[in-house]
């Protein structure tokens, strides 16, 4: 179940967020990082730091992926804190596998952009 | 066995790593194209060198810059009037074009004497600019001519003019995509920083990878206007060159084309800590997300909402009379790179329009795993086609219309496919609410054109047989 949950999300973000393809390791890591903990701060009611420049950066690309989500997947709005917590750590998991760690991109490593 | 060998590609089976098939069950970690590679041997490329990259893609698009092409006239000709990217202060970037046109005798005897005498000349002639561009080319970079001395030596002379200097001659890479990549490098280790702009609004970004495509950025200037969103700097539609020295003072980077100028995004924020956001701007749909997305990054947000649901109201009506009568078409684009990856889910999800098959001259791996996340399994995405190729796919795929540039145009044209100029566009802008109506109004005009269905028919009827008799 938390599998097919976790597809129908990576499946969205695959098609609608260019933030999971930058241009090398550390930009994509980075840009998941941020943009999954503030969606997951989002969908679980925590409070989130506006204060830097990257935090209002991973805030315009959370706000519309969690907006996304529960008009797409209503189901999301009916889940507790931990069951957000651990579909959004799957989905993590999922997107650095696909952009990062067996991405056939040959570019990733370059250490000059 | 998603990567697939074209029939024509028999002689040059390496082909075989360019041309990949998404198919149910596989994905981007199992197969992706090679792209960003040397052009194969016997294949007949549809590519442009670095220099024009540079050149061609975005130096040339300012509005106040002299652009002199250090080589053969051929390098400046080619690479002038071949783009339409209009300016506000009446075209001065596509009136003029300059050369130091280089003979024998200067690769002979060496071209730096000509090419500071070219650019004194310049400069004389147009008093009123004291900006320019100097771009080396194949020839020049060859002979070994030292430009940046000349270019020193020149504003050490004329203290009020400014000069950068593109060492990208047409070899330097295997596409023109190496010329994007030399031009924003330099840029930011030279230029950025050295002018400070005067701040008009709270909110400060960049736009960056749009370059006024018959007026692109002209048509989104109004949605930022509204939003009292100061853009320090357009990189590089209806830019000027000061503006582009002033991109440090931003407080975001909003990327359009990530291809010719994520360097200089990923730059900024490196050196100068300025977050980078990626949007679409082609597409009602992903417009209205990028809106939503620089809104909520100033805390705009309700202005932003605003802004969509006139523009909605305005266009909506007349993009959905486009989409009753295009909806179900079959298209295949064949552009740069990042076309591809912008369009495929938009004409989709705003048009009802199915992308069949996609080229990219000059994109890499970073733009097919973009375009495979998004497009259609039972598509094909090709890098760097080949005519050949090409007449094959629309065998396998036949497509009811494609996106591509005048080149591979004129060979659509031949076949009496509906045909729709996807770099410079027909009828544009394309970008943004209204534009999207543009292509989609465009995309109808072809569709439904009666001259394609007449081009076909053969009128002579007896009258070419006898020629045919008398051939043989």
């Amino acid at each position: 179940m938390t599998t097919d949950k976790i597809e129908q999300l990576f499946g969205y973000v695959q098609e609608r967020c260019l933030w999971q393809f930058f241009s090398r390791t550390w930009d994509r890591q980075e840009n998941i990082d941020g943009v999954i903990k503030t969606a997951t701060d989002m969908l679980t009611g925590k409070e989130f730091q506006l204060e830097t420049p990257m935090e209002r950066l991973f805030y315009a690309d959370a706000k519309i992926m969690v907006a996304d989500f529960k008009q797409r997947f209503p189901w999301i709005e009916e889940l507790g804190p931990a069951q957000i917590r651990d579909l959004m750590h799957g989905l993590k998991d999922k997107l650095v596998e696909f952009t990062i760690t067996k991405s056939l991109n040959h570019e990733l490593n370059h250490s000059l952009y | 066995m998603p990567m697939v060998l074209l029939k024509c590609d028999k002689d040059i089976p390496e082909r075989e790593k360019h041309i990949y098939l998404k198919v149910d069950g596989e994905d981007s970690r199992d197969f992706l194209p090679v792209s960003n590679a040397a052009t194969l041997p016997g294949t007949l490329s549809e590519r442009g060198c670095a220099f024009c990259g540079a050149k061609l893609v975005i130096g040339g698009v300012l509005k106040d810059t002299i652009q002199m092409i250090h080589g053969p006239i051929g390098c400046a000709y080619d690479t002038w009037h071949t783009k339409r990217y209009p300016t506000d202060n009446g075209h001065f970037n596509m009136k003029y074009v300059w050369s130091t046109d280089m003979k024998e005798s200067h690769i002979v005897f060496g071209g730096e004497k000509r090419l500071e005498k070219s650019i004194n000349e310049a400069f004389d002639e147009m008093p009123d600019v004291k900006r320019m561009f100097v771009y080396t080319t194949c020839p020049t970079a060859l002979i070994g001519d030292d430009v940046k001395a000349v270019t020193k030596k020149v504003m050490s002379e004329r203290p009020d003019v400014d000069i950068f200097t593109c060492e990208c001659p047409g070899f330097a890479g295997v596409s023109q995509s190496k010329g994007h990549h030399v031009l924003n490098i330099g840029w930011i280790n030279e230029k950025v920083g050295t002018v400070e702009p005067v701040i008009t609004s709270k909110y400060t970004m960049n736009f960056i990878g749009d370059f006024n495509i018959q007026g692109d950025t002209q048509l989104l200037n109004q949605y930022w206007e509204k939003l009292g969103i100061q853009v320090i700097a357009h990189f590089t539609g209806n830019g000027t060159y000061d503006d582009l020295r002033s991109m440090h003072r931003a407080q975001l980077n909003v990327v359009n084309c990530a291809r010719s100028s994520g360097y200089i995004a990923n730059e900024l924020k490196k050196q100068y800590g300025i977050p980078r956001l990626d949007i679409d701007s082609w597409g009602f749909n992903y417009m209205a997300e990028g809106i939503r997305k620089i809104c909520a990054f100033f805390g705009i947000e309700e202005k932003g909402e605003t802004l969509i649901a006139e523009e909605y109201a305005k266009w909506k009506p007349q993009l959905d009379w486009y989409k009753e009568r295009v909806k179900g078409a079959k298209m295949a684009i064949w552009t740069g790179g990042p076309r591809l990856w912008h369009w495929t889910k938009s004409v989709e999800d705003d048009l009802g329009v199915q992308v069949v098959a996609m080229s990219s001259k000059f994109g890499h791996q970073e733009d097919f795993e973009k375009v495979i996340a998004r497009g259609n399994q039972g598509t094909y995405y090709i890098d760097d086609g080949n005519e050949l190729e090409f007449f094959e796919i629309i065998e396998l795929v036949k497509p009811d219309i494609i996106f591509t540039g005048p080149r591979v145009g004129e060979l659509v044209k031949k076949l009496h496919i509906p045909y729709v100029n996807g770099h410079g566009y027909h009828n544009g802008p394309y970008m943004g609410f209204e534009g999207f109506v543009n292509l989609a109004r465009d995309m109808y005009n072809a569709m439904y054109n009666p001259l394609l269905r007449l081009a076909a028919t053969d009128i002579r009827g007896n009258l070419n047989t006898r020629f045919l008799e008398a051939a043989e």
